[in-house]
């Protein structure tokens, strides 16, 4: 025990000298209903002790001081210490109002805090959980509702914002979880929550605010969300649970009790981790059916309280242009259930699925407004809109009630530009069109699109048509044009130069008795003359071929002639006449 | 006997029609977006446009889910998308400007290339001019050919379709979005991005591109893409965030 003595003095004496004063005030919220407690936590760091007002006196703000806590804090065996007093302000009436500075004297100096503001409105919106029980509220100590702590450390509460209510209405609900502010740890980030019979929105971050209850300081993590009972009869709605591991105090050890006890020791001091799950108790819900009696035809399942307002844009459309009708529903209510308004006055019009998007206006999409895009081409000019309207059921009256949207004005001409409406779009009646989440498989009718991000250009199948056809039309084009130039006398002179080489080369290869036969020919092609003698012998003689050359011809074809008409009676020509004809011969085979 | 066939085959085609439902992402999607699992919706309709030919549809449906999750810079890139494959589709045409209103972007111009694309389909504008062209073409030829010294009236006609498909096939090129949108880009960064006088991070900003901006991209250089903005700005933007209208295949 004795070693232990000047490092318990060495943290007692650190504990006293404190860092410089700080002071921080401010609100749990800056926005509240008449009625709904609101919380002003002041934090002194840095002093053991302070002065402060019991009261504040502001004009339409009820404020009073709840409680106070001490904290301390060993940082790097570097010892802090906070003070934080709490005051509940619950606003009587709407308005703006301005909290002033007012003065805390720390030994003897005083210090103001800074003016804070706070908006109180009516009832109607309210962006937090608008309408949970005042027993339910975060109330002062003592007062009637609060959570009953029993003396434990931590314990957790369900707050249903109403007992009833209709199948299909959103109902706000709140998960606290308190831990005294002697135990220090973590929180997970969501509780855990489900049940049968409804289903839950997405929870809000949690907000951590002190209450002070039955005279002890308490952490309170609460989150928020929102069921929608989806039967009728009475709904069991489970206990859900916060896991948490936290630094439970222990008891010093055995025999130093009450020295222990007397001492100022931070928090943490013979503390042990501890992991824990938070319960809230299960509540019950009585769930009534939508009535049957009075239900509009067009009733899409928005239940709650809305309002309904519409724009259009562009307000001139050239023809085949689309037209977008904004159609916002804002207020509370079960605004994933709800459908699209239906569009009356339709007529002249092609319309189509609408798009939505929510804005939720709180944590939990309660509140908030849903537009809905619906993209109109005239069919006809036209010079108003269709209209809209939206029924829903208000839980409020138990009554159902429908929204009307009269046409707005535009100038729209009538086009055929645009894409042929899928035939059951365009033979859904105007008051019932399908709701907006619904699925749309016949979209796909709307598009007449391509399934390609190739231009037709650039696609295989097209190019190769194409060179195909370019090739077919070379091909017509070649067929043609040498059927022209062989019809031509450039052609047909060609055509002969070409047989007169073919006749020379039989010519020296043939036969002795077809010798002079093949002479004939080459010469009737070379000098385009007819094969009879007398004519080719008139062509050699007008021929420009040198004289010996010339004799050396007509006696070619005498030779012939006599082969011809003296058959059997002529020699065939011998090798040195064949060899003198061919050598004459070879130098007309090529015309100058 | 035929009775006893009839069932277990009726049996087998409504278990393999199911399968092929359960099967079927773009389905699934559907059936996602209906129930306002908008989040699992979108991812669907991404599986089915990865495994299939692309849509204009689909592109379309995708948008509504990624408007309705808040993601409204990938919800005009859907859109755009839609209109690309599809510039007569109106709906995705309007979803398009309302998603630039939103996004505080101006709505797409309206100039002769858009009237042209919302009046005329550009695949059967080039098929048919491409039908014409060469009908002509063969026409012309024949005539040359066969007829050179008469049907002077015919082959004017011809001339004249020639010129005409010609003119169609320019017009389907020119205004083709595949052709003409291949380097548009759209900026998808959470906080947008800039446009940069050179390529350093410390360069002199000329513009900055929100979440969801258009530009024309001109040339890639490592990490930096040199672009022009729809105003005829040119700068250098970095390539992270920036994605391409027309999907690279």
């Amino acid at each position: 025990m004795k070693p232990a003595l000047p490092i318990l003095a060495a943290l007692f004496l650190a504990a006293t000298s404190l860092c410089a004063q700080e002071i921080v005030a401010g609100l749990s919220s800056s926005r509240a209903q008449v009625g709904e407690p609101v919380q002003l936590v002041v934090t002194i760091r840095g002093a053991r002790g302070a002065d402060v007002p019991q009261t504040l006196a502001v004009d339409g703000l009820r404020i009073n001081l709840a409680g106070r806590s001490t904290q301390f804090e060993m940082r790097n065996f570097k010892m802090s210490s906070s003070l934080t007093y709490t005051y509940m302000i619950v606003p009587q009436f709407e308005g703006e109002f301005t909290i002033p500075s007012f003065g805390i004297t720390i030994e003897g100096k005083t210090y103001p805090t800074q003016a804070m503001r706070l908006a109180v409105s009516g009832s109607a919106i309210a962006p937090q959980i608008p309408s949970l029980p005042q027993n339910a509220s975060p109330l002062p100590p003592g007062t009637a509702g609060s959570p009953q702590n029993n003396g434990r450390p931590f314990f957790g509460e369900l707050v249903l914002a109403k007992k009833s209510a209709y199948a299909g209405e959103v109902v706000p609900i709140e998960l606290r979880f308190y831990f005294n502010t002697r135990i220090s740890g973590q929180v997970s980030e969501r509780p855990i929550f489900s049940g049968e019979g409804f289903t839950v929105q997405k929870f809000s971050n949690a907000v951590k605010r002190d209450q002070v209850i039955g005279g002890t300081n308490y952490s309170v993590f609460s989150f928020q969300s929102a069921i929608t009972p989806v039967k009728s009869g009475t709904l069991e709605i489970p206990a859900a649970s916060l896991e948490a591991r936290l630094k439970i105090p222990g008891k010093a050890p055995q025999g130093l009790d009450d020295f222990f006890s007397n001492l100022p020791l931070p928090q943490g001091m013979f503390a042990e981790d501890q992991d824990v799950k938070v319960e809230s108790g299960a509540q019950k819900l009585e769930v009534t059916a939508l009535p049957k009696d009075g239900r509009p035809e067009d009733f899409s399942g928005a239940v709650g309280k809305f309002t309904m307002e519409a724009s259009v844009s562009p307000r001139k459309a050239a023809a085949g242009e689309p037209v977008t009708l904004r159609v916002t529903v804002s207020g509370q209510g079960n605004f994933e259930g709800m459908g699209a308004p239906a569009l009356s006055d339709d007529e002249g019009w092609r319309t189509y699925p609408p798009s939505d998007k929510f804005q939720s206006a709180d944590a939990i999409g309660f509140t908030g407004e849903k537009t809905f895009e619906f993209a109109i081409v005239a069919r006809q000019d036209q010079s108003r809109t269709p209209g809209a309207r939206l029924s829903y059921f208000d839980p409020s009256t138990g009554k159902y009630a429908t929204l009307i949207q009269a046409p707005l004005p535009v100038d729209a001409r009538a086009g055929a530009a645009a894409p042929p409406a899928a035939p059951q779009q365009a033979a859904a009646p105007a008051d019932t069109p399908p709701p907006a989440s619904a699925p749309t498989p016949d979209i796909t009718a709307m598009s007449g699109g391509t399934s390609s991000w190739s231009a037709l250009f650039f696609r295989k199948g097209f190019l190769a048509a194409n060179a195909a056809i370019a090739l077919a039309w070379l091909a017509v084009v070649i067929v043609f044009s040498v059927r022209r130039f062989s019809a031509s006398p450039a052609g047909r002179n060609l055509a002969r130069k070409k047989l007169a080489r073919q006749a020379f080369v039989r010519l020296a290869g043939a036969d002795p008795e077809v010798f002079y036969d093949e002479v004939i020919r080459f010469l009737s092609l070379r000098l385009n003359a007819p094969g009879d003698h007398a004519s080719l012998s008139e062509r050699i003689e007008s021929s420009s071929f040198p004289e010996e050359i010339k004799a050396s011809l007509l006696r070619s074809v005498e030779r012939h002639a006599e082969s011809k008409f003296a058959a059997g009676r002529v020699a065939a020509p011998s090798a040195d006449e064949r060899s003198c004809v061919l050598a004459t011969l070879k130098d007309l085979r090529h015309e100058k | 006997m035929k009775n006893k066939l009839f069932l277990p085959l009726a049996l087998m085609l409504a278990i393999s029609f199911a399968a092929d439902l359960r099967a079927d992402p773009l389905a699934q999607a559907r059936a996602r977006y209906a129930e306002g699992e908008y989040a699992q919706a979108a991812k669907l309709f991404e599986q089915s446009l990865d495994s299939s030919p692309p849509q204009a549809a689909v592109f379309f449906e995708l948008g509504r889910c990624l408007r309705q999750t808040g993601q409204d810079a990938r919800a005009a890139l859907s859109f755009r998308r839609a209109l690309v494959l599809d510039p007569r589709f109106a709906p995705a045409r309007a979803a398009l400007v309302a998603t630039n209103t939103d996004l505080g972007l101006p709505k797409p111009g309206k100039n002769w290339r858009n009237q042209v694309l919302e009046r005329i389909p550009m695949d059967a504008l080039s098929l048919s001019g491409s039908a014409l062209f060469w009908g002509s073409v063969f026409a012309i030829t024949l005539l040359v050919f066969l007829c050179p010294h008469g049907a002077k009236g015919w082959l004017a006609l011809a001339i004249l379709c020639l010129a005409g498909s010609s003119g169609a096939l320019v017009l389907a090129g020119i205004c083709d979005p595949r052709i003409t949108d291949r380097n548009m880009a759209l900026v998808l960064r959470i906080g947008g991005s800039s446009l940069l006088s050179s390529p350093a991070e410390q360069s002199e900003q000329i513009a900055a591109l929100p979440d969801g901006s258009m530009v024309t991209l001109l040339l890639q250089r490592g990490k930096w893409y040199y672009g022009q903005l729809p105003d005829g700005r040119q700068g250098w933007l970095l390539t992270e965030g920036i994605v391409p209208v027309i999907p690279p295949t």
